[in-house]
């Protein structure tokens, strides 16, 4: 893997690393905060930033990685573009989410934990309540939330999403 | 607009335009009791006179546990030797509750008050607020108001003139339900996966960095200022059932109502009043079926028993059952509940920690079981298996309470539909009980 460029944080990544180190009394809490960072650069945490996270903060990187197998955000290896995470839990499932499932997969081919060949989309099952059950059923696509869905409503996004690519 | 039976306090600005900005915030008198404590009546409000008024107003810890919070303050050592750190819990992941997001997006302004006075109270220079990862809008919401407030000179170095300096940072978690604990909410704050720690020693006496630390929610800091703006007294009495739970209450419903949404009424207000009056009842030509009143680790009632049920700690005491974050799902004749079970199950076998073997082998055996239960491919043994977990995972067998959790939320639905489960037993075909 010699000729690949190991990972470094962007220089985006680089100022709020910065500014965060101001913020905490104790290092290690910016453990999370700089897998956020890296997160948001390449879109999933690289084993050489593993390393590269543990070296800026000043712990371990076997420290690192298990924080980094523990949290289920933190994606180990690469994850389509568009994560589409489906809430699975109670009220969701009262007010119908199993009919987005059946729309994701019908319309894109894949099951939880699948990604589309083209690597635009992610069909992750959502285990947790993602607090928006007043307005169930609810998903949330990488940063975004969207309620009140019906297999209409997510079918378009869905189309929308295809489109900007 | 506020529904039926609101008493709008914590949520005098929802809805309002820019409800997230400082100045509908000051509008509304935002900051007035942060101006009282160190202004107007500055040689009134030693750190003790706050918590004292705290106490005054009967508020409970509104997380889930419902522990006096003046009380919880008054536990963090007086003297000076170790810093103090104050943290909110802004992980909300109780299946069925949703409040502290609508606070964090919409109001994050009360919160952060409630935070400064909170460090004036324990003689604290740091607060930190730990969020859900999943609450982008709402981290960018909570961020942008404490810039607010810090050119405000409400937070930072020599608050309003005072000397007094209070700091405040923001966290992502990343993931974890467990993560809302406490303990485990620390060891993340830390850097760390999230484990809980055995307690004692308390955050009181031993929290983040090993230092004290109060732990508390978002609706708890956010009803701090109201507290000192307009007295403990007058809080607690806006209460209107037992004495012991003041104030009022955000309640985060969902389900088969017609409204579902955040609705703040009194503590103490009868349940069919929220379901029926407040959320506009339940859809056309539904029966109730049960009520899951604080989020899904709070046991179930039934419909008889919510007929019944008044909404604070003591009425949901009395049926066995607990407000915990006043997270309630509303379920009527349609629900499945085997499936309903299975999904909170589901739910509980993702999200333990681990550490612990009763709970870590107990959440998935409970899952399993469940699961040939919903396929048909189960004993009438089963059914009894299930309610035989509550002897062996939980009951102090662990180091937190997520086990008792799994068991308070999974064994009283399946004591109190059992022939439900059973018809599941022997049917070929999964028909939704009811219709
Ligand atoms: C498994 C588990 C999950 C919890 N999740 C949350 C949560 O998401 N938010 C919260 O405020 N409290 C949660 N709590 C309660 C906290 O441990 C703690 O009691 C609370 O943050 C204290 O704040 P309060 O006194 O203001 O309620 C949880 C507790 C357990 C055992
Ligand atoms: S159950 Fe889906 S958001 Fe709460």
């Amino acid at each position: 893997m010699s000729t690949e460029k190991t990972y470094q944080f962007s220089p985006h990544a680089e100022a709020r690393f910065k500014e965060l180190e101001t913020k905490f009394p104790q290092r290690s809490s910016l453990v999370i905060w700089a897998l956020h960072l890296v997160q948001e650069d390449v879109g999933y945490i690289p084993r050489d930033a593993v390393d590269y996270v543990a070296q800026r903060v000043g712990v371990a990187p076997s420290w690192v990685a298990g924080v980094v197998s523990f949290y289920s955000m933190f994606h180990e290896e690469p994850i389509g573009k568009y994560n589409l995470n489906i809430c699975y839990n109670a009220s969701c499932y009262l007010m119908g989410s199993d009919k987005l499932e059946e729309c994701v997969t019908r319309k894109l081919g894949i099951k939880p934990g699948e990604t589309t060949p083209d690597g635009l989309f992610t069909y992750t099952r959502q285990a947790e309540c993602l607090a928006a059950c007043g307005k169930a059923p609810a998903i949330q696509v990488n940063e975004e939330y969207y309620e009140d869905l019906t297999p209409e409503k997510l079918e378009a996004l869905i189309d929308e999403l295809k489109k900007k690519g | 607009m506020a529904a039926p039976h609101e008493v709008r306090v914590i949520l005098q600005d929802f809805g309002k335009p820019d409800s997230h900005t400082i100045g509908v915030y000051e509008a509304g008198g935002g900051y007035k009791a942060l101006k009282k404590i160190l202004v107007e009546e500055k040689d009134k409000w030693t750190p003790d006179a706050i918590i004292e008024e705290v106490k005054k107003s009967n508020l409970r810890g509104r997380g889930g546990a419902g522990f006096p919070t003046g009380l919880k303050w008054s536990f963090l050592p007086k003297g000076n030797d170790k810093p103090k750190y104050v943290v909110c819990n802004a992980d909300e992941s109780e299946p069925g509750t949703f409040k502290d997001r609508y606070l964090l997006e919409e109001l994050p302004h009360g919160m952060i008050e409630g935070m400064i006075i909170a460090g004036l109270a324990l003689n604290s220079n740091h607060g930190f607020i730990y969020l859900r990862g999943e609450f982008y809008l709402g981290w960018q919401r909570v961020e942008a108001a404490i810039k607010e407030a810090y050119a405000k000179g409400y937070l930072g170095e020599n608050i309003l003139g005072s000397g007094k300096t209070f700091h405040l940072a923001t966290f992502r978690g990343a993931g974890a339900y467990i993560c809302g604990e406490e303990t485990a909410l620390l060891e993340s704050l830390e850097g760390k996966r999230g484990h809980p720690r055995l307690k004692p020693p308390f955050p009181a006496v031993k929290g983040l960095y090993g230092c004290p630390t109060t732990v508390n929610n978002v609706e708890t800091f956010a009803a701090v200022p109201h507290i000192i703006l307009k007295g403990g007294d007058w809080y607690a009495k806006l209460g209107v059932g037992d004495p012991k739970s003041g104030g009022t209450k955000l309640f985060s419903v969902s389900g088969h109502v017609k409204n579902p949404g955040v609705y703040e009424v009194p503590l103490g207000l009868p349940l069919k009043k929220l379901i029926y009056e407040t959320c506009g009842g339940l859809r056309e030509g539904r029966k109730l079926k049960a009520v899951v009143p604080g989020g899904s680790s709070t046991p179930i009632l039934t419909a008889d028993e919510a007929e019944n049920a008044t909404l604070d700690y003591e009425g949901m005491a009395k049926l066995g059952t607990m407000l915990g974050s006043g997270g309630l799902i509303v379920l009527d004749d349609s629900t499945d509940i085997v499936e309903f079970t299975y999904r909170i199950a589901y739910f509980y076998a993702h999200e333990s920690c681990g550490q612990c073997t009763p709970c870590r082998e107990g959440s998935r055996w409970v899952q399993d079981v469940l699961a040939r239960v919903r396929a048909h491919d189960a004993q009438s043994e089963d059914v009894d298996t299930l309610l035989s977990f509550t002897e062996n995972m939980g009951n102090g067998t662990t180091i937190c309470p997520f086990a008792d959790a799994v068991v308070m939320g999974v064994t009283p639905i399946v004591k109190k539909f059992r022939p439900e489960f059973e018809a599941y037993l022997q049917r070929t075909e999964a028909v939704p009980s009811g219709t």
